[in-house]
């Protein structure tokens, strides 16, 4: 700190030689800056005021990873700070995060879910509380999506059916009059379709595709010719 | 150590000494390890004049434990090899793990071999016809991933070729459908559906008409 002070009542006074080169008018600094107690006391000011702009004075990252993410909304706090973890773009849900200010070697943090994104269920933090030796990469978050169902009305089947939604795969039986697909996880695109017609029938598929809400898909219907 | 009688007299009992370490019972080892990711039948691993098939889990890609007839002396070299492979798959050392198939037994105080097995993947795909209009997506179910279909550029009206990012393991259902209509136009799906086989798939075509008004 004493450096630091000197270091700033050198380049104050260095400033107040220029000033008076360029003959600033004297009541705006000449007369405050004649005190040397002034002086010091600005320097002082100023070096604290330069401390306190990096809001903390920590050499060490805290954060981790995050998985499950694919919608903004999820918000993290330690110790006053917050974090906003933004879904990456590629939609892969994941990726590494961290606080953005540092903390220092010692400090205790304690990391907290304040806010989940709307299509989440739940997120748990591992590891989410310690005391800082090194950098912290180990807070690793996962979110769990909503599940919902998916699932339809079927009319006339006669023989076995096959519905595909991409890689699920049901066989829906003789006379049955609905199907259930396995359940989709909250936002991702639905697309039911026949990959094996009964035997002497066709059947078509309406309302197969969309995006799944927040609430279950029920609406799929499934037509046979006679 | 002043005497020069002593000196050989230990040196004498030094060596004896070693000898009697290598001792009457042999070191040996056996060559084993385990294997993940198996579905299909056909793996047969082999090492120093040996050979074991492995046939696939109950539980398809559960982890398998192999262990080879004939046991190794301290310092013969161990390769394992996969004869030959399951079918539709491939194998190999675990990604982000160090080869250990292939080393001196008795440097490690025990062989364990690690390999994985992963089922091939092929691509699928087809042509876009008739597409003026922007937002066409298509989609394989919920877990195969999105495809945007860019409007072709001004003036071509041939098939635009397509492939989904995600590819499809051998075996798997595919079922492609358009998730979002472009402005103003209907798309359907020929081919829409089917079964992985051992090849890509290029005929899911897409055609695009007028919406009708």
């Amino acid at each position: 700190m004493d450096q630091l002070l000197a270091k700033w009542t050198k380049m104050l006074s260095d400033f107040s030689i220029l000033t008076a080169q360029l003959r600033f008018p004297a009541r705006f600094f000449g007369d405050v800056m004649k005190s040397s107690y002034l002086r010091a006391g600005a320097a002082l000011a100023c070096a604290v005021a330069l401390s306190a702009c990096g809001g903390s004075d920590g050499q060490l990252e805290l954060g981790g990873t995050f998985q499950g993410v694919t919608k903004a909304g999820l918000v993290v706090t330690s110790s006053g700070q917050e974090k906003a973890i933004t879904p990456p773009a590629d939609g892969s849900g994941q990726g590494r995060w961290a606080f953005n200010n540092l903390i220092s070697t010692d400090d205790r943090y304690s990391v907290e879910v304040k806010s989940k994104p709307s299509n989440v269920k739940d997120c748990t933090i591992e590891n989410p509380s310690g005391r800082a030796g090194y950098h912290v990469y180990t807070i690793y978050i996962t979110c769990e999506l909503n599940r919902h169902g998916l699932s339809g009305t079927v009319s006339n089947l006669k023989g076995n059916l096959v519905l595909v939604n991409g890689s699920d795969r049901v066989t829906v039986q003789a006379g049955a009059a609905t199907f259930k697909m396995a359940e989709i996880a909250e936002d991702s695109p639905y697309g039911v379709a026949v990959l094996e017609q009964p035997a002497g029938q066709t059947c078509t598929v309406s309302n197969g595709s969309g995006t799944v809400g927040p609430a279950d898909v029920t609406n799929v219907a499934v037509t046979c010719t006679p | 150590m002043k005497s020069s009688l002593i000196r050989p007299a230990l040196a004498l009992a030094l060596a004896a000494g070693l000898a009697g370490c290598g001792g009457s019972d042999k070191a040996e080892f056996v060559v084993k390890g385990t294997i993940t990711g198996i579905v299909y039948p056909g793996a047969v691993l082999t090492t120093n004049g040996m050979e074991i098939a492995i046939p696939p889990p109950a539980t398809p890609r559960a982890t398998v434990s192999f262990a080879f007839p004939n046991k190794l002396e301290y310092g013969d070299v161990y390769n394992v090899q996969f004869k030959s492979l399951p079918s539709n798959q491939n194998c190999g050392t675990p990604p982000q793990t160090i080869a250990n198939f292939n080393d001196t037994a008795g440097r490690l105080a025990e062989i364990n071999i690690t390999f994985a097995c992963a089922v091939d993947i092929y691509s699928i795909g087809g042509t876009v016809s008739g597409l003026t209009a922007d937002g066409l997506v298509l989609a394989n179910g919920s877990t195969g991933g999105t495809f945007a279909v860019a409007k072709p550029a001004a003036g071509v009206t041939t098939p635009v070729s397509y492939t989904f990012a995600g590819a499809v393991e051998f075996g798997q259902t595919y079922g492609v459908t358009v998730i979002t209509q472009p402005t103003g136009q209907v798309c359907t799906v020929a081919n829409p559906t089917g079964t992985m086989q051992a090849a890509n798939v290029t005929n899911i075509n897409v055609t695009c008409v007028a919406a009708p008004s």
